[in-house]
């Protein structure tokens, strides 16, 4: 899987501030941010802030673990799955 | 819920109070109206009451609790299109459709009243103020949608929820589900994002924020709002859409 994650601080206006700059080839594909306490049952999983390719669902799940996003998100990109 | 004051039990219920909102009402006008409401049906809560494709079976009138007309695109994203209250009535023309183009489900427990079509058309027919009513009800449900498309297109989350609050706030106030503790709001944030085109994990932070500025409080399936005047200044919130008459509640 060719995507590569950077640690970033997220500006959400709450608490999720823990966050990764997903690359593919280079170019930034997506934002994941990781849920906080805020969040109950959800907490400590990963939520797509934004993606900046044409994907093919609008809705993205809320991701269990960082492995899961990226499945996910290599799915959605053409080239990757 | 001791919040929520179902006027079925008061001297109006919620259909007679919403369409004398629209216009007066004679003594006859209200006694044909409680007699066709007399015997609502119990329902449970994500309980479908009409499908997409299927042939409608009339004209269903919510007495309590809370429904919504939605859709699902094939991989199960939802989107809920308008929120049914107590005293609303579900497309009073669907008699003329074949198939329904969407679906009708509850969202709580409610009470609900299934009116035949040939009903429909007799009070239609002998009844003018209540048509009128009916009439000015199906404008409105048309002006909210319209409205709603404006907050899913141009509003930020925060506006968008506050809207949607301001709006249930007007709306439970008319048929008196509303008292100084709030009104019931038993929804999920999964529900709550499906209304407003969010993910539910923004509509917890815009709820978050809502409390932190003092704007709501949201506990235990209940909204309680703490300064309204502020709210409908964040979500832009005009009233006028949803032609209140005089006997609205200011």
């Amino acid at each position: 899987m060719n995507l590569r994650l950077d640690p970033i601080q997220v500006a959400t206006g709450c608490e999720d501030q823990e966050g990764r700059l997903v690359y593919k080839d280079g170019l930034l594909a997506a934002v994941l941010v990781c849920l906080s306490d805020l969040h109950g049952t959800d907490a400590g999983k990963w939520h797509l802030e934004a993606m900046f390719e044409p994907i093919r669902s609008a809705s993205a799940p809320i991701f269990a673990d960082l492995d899961e996003a990226q499945t996910w998100i290599a799915d959605q990109l053409p080239g990757l799955s | 819920m001791t919040r929520i004051n179902p006027s079925v039990t008061g001297a109006a219920s919620p259909f007679i109070r919403k369409l004398e909102a629209f216009n007066a009402l004679s003594d006859e006008d209200r006694q044909m109206l409680a007699r066709i409401s007399a015997e609502p049906e119990a329902v449970a809560p994500h309980t479908d009451l009409a499908c997409e494709g299927e042939r409608p079976r009339g004209v269903y009138l919510i007495m309590e609790g809370m429904a919504c007309r939605h859709k699902r695109l094939h991989d199960g994203a939802r989107q809920i299109m308008a929120y049914l209250l107590p005293g609303d009535l579900c497309d009073l023309d669907v008699a003329l459709l074949t198939r329904m183009d969407h679906n009708i489900t509850t969202l709580s427990a409610c009470k609900v009243v299934r009116l035949p079509p040939e009903t429909v058309t007799d009070v239609l027919e002998r009844h003018p103020a209540v048509a009128r009513g009916l009439r000015m009800s199906t404008l409105v449900d048309e002006a909210t949608l319209r409205e709603w498309l404006l907050n899913i297109g141009r509003r930020t989350p925060v506006q968008r929820l506050s809207h949607l609050f301001c709006e249930l706030f007007e709306r439970l106030t008319v048929v008196a589900c509303v008292d100084q503790e709030g009104f019931a709001l038993p929804l999920t944030h999964a529900e709550l994002a499906d209304t407003t085109g969010l993910s539910s994990v923004h509509v917890t932070r815009s709820l978050q924020e809502l409390r932190q500025r003092g704007l709501i409080d949201l506990t235990d399936g209940a909204l309680r709002i703490l300064d309204a005047e502020r709210l409908r200044t964040l979500a832009g919130f005009d009233v006028n859409y949803l032609h209140l008459g005089a006997s609205a509640a200011a």
